[in-house]
């Protein structure tokens, strides 16, 4: 019980995260923020490898067994963000398209179905 | 002139060369203005489509159900005249006299939109589970229950022009259903459903979408972005 709400911040601020992240991913901020949490990662990373143990004291703060734990609960995490991230951006990259596409097809179409009627109707 | 000269057929197509040119010809019987939305079709349907009195308007590439309706809705709506809107499906699952009824029920001015159903009579023709799957999504859809519908993921609906003109389909595979009764319960419109019956053949039953494809449904829906478009 004596990390329960240490355990209870960390969850619901990963969730909390998800979901401020799900509006506003691709605004300038967000993506700022996207860039400096990458290499946070990668500097904790860097660090994690050449003092483990001081990873171990802090999993034990947060209430969370061994360092290579916290280590991998924070992987879980980065690999959950890039999946939404990528899942986002190509959502965003199909509307893209759709729009280009029916612009195409609509032009196309009149042009055709005129020639194709007109055509039956001189015919 | 035909009576119907105000309404306009949109049937999305994705391979149904087999039967694309029967289903248009028919309903072309009584509805002369049809436009079908070939989605990048590699089984030559559009050369089928050609070969009939209807509109053709081709995606160049596939994008999927939703996209091909909005496409045709788009198409439609520039057309002069057009007032009344329906969609359709390209396999002949569904009949032309309950468009008829249907248009009939928007002229009257009572309704907006309407919506076909499969469960107001005649459910027994729907196949068991996909009866107990479909009333289900109904049941706990909270936008379907507001509306009150029995059936939240039928083809056949018939709208009017103002209805046509607020949709906005981005959902562009199979979660459109979905997306438009979501959008129906937050505009003003007001929604109908009237009883259809479905025409469950070998060929659409072959077609139609699994009902896996519904987890699919439900994980788009759920990660729209909200209140940004």
């Amino acid at each position: 019980m004596k990390y329960f709400w240490i355990q209870l911040v960390l969850v619901l601020g990963a969730g909390t995260a998800a979901l401020i992240f799900i509006r506003r991913w691709d605004r300038t901020n967000t993506r700022a923020w996207k860039r400096i949490a990458f290499v946070l990662f990668v500097l904790a990373n860097i660090y994690a490898v050449l003092r483990p143990n001081d990873v171990t004291w802090v999993a034990n703060r947060f209430g969370v067994g061994r360092g290579t734990d916290l280590v991998l609960y924070l992987m879980v995490l980065a690999l959950a963000f890039l999946a939404l991230n990528t899942y986002l951006r190509f959502r965003s990259l199909e509307k893209k398209l759709t729009d280009m596409a029916r612009t195409v097809a609509i032009t196309e179409g009149a042009r055709l179905n005129q020639e194709r009627f007109d055509e039956k109707v001189s015919g | 002139m035909s009576q119907y000269d105000d309404v306009w057929l949109v049937i999305p197509a994705y391979n149904e060369g087999q039967v694309i040119a029967d289903v248009v010809e028919n309903a072309r019987k009584t509805f002369p203005n049809i436009v079908v939305v070939d989605d990048g079709s590699t089984d030559g349907s559009a050369e089928h489509i050609m070969t009939t009195g209807a509109h053709l308007v081709r995606h160049p590439v596939n994008l999927g159900q939703g996209a091909a309706l909005q496409t045709g809705l788009s198409y439609a709506l520039q057309q002069p005249g057009a007032q009344y809107f329906a969609t359709f499906d390209a396999d002949g699952q569904h009949q032309t006299h309950d468009v008829e009824k249907m248009v009939a029920v928007l002229r009257d001015g009572t309704a907006d939109v309407v919506l076909g159903s499969r469960f107001i009579e005649q459910s027994e023709q729907v196949p068991m589970i996909k009866r107990v799957v479909l009333r289900t999504a109904a049941a706990v859809s909270p936008t379907a229950r507001k509306l009150k519908l029995t059936d939240s993921h039928n083809g056949l609906r018939v709208i009017n022009r103002e209805a046509a003109s607020q949709l906005r389909i981005t959902m562009n595979g199979m979660a459109h259903a979905s997306e438009i009764v979501g959008l129906l319960a937050k505009s003003s419109l007001r929604v109908v459903e009237v009883p259809v019956d479905i025409l469950y053949t070998d060929y659409s039953r072959a077609k139609g979408q699994s009902l896996i494809n519904g987890v699919n449904i439900l994980f788009d829906i759920s990660l729209r972005e909200r209140g940004r478009r």
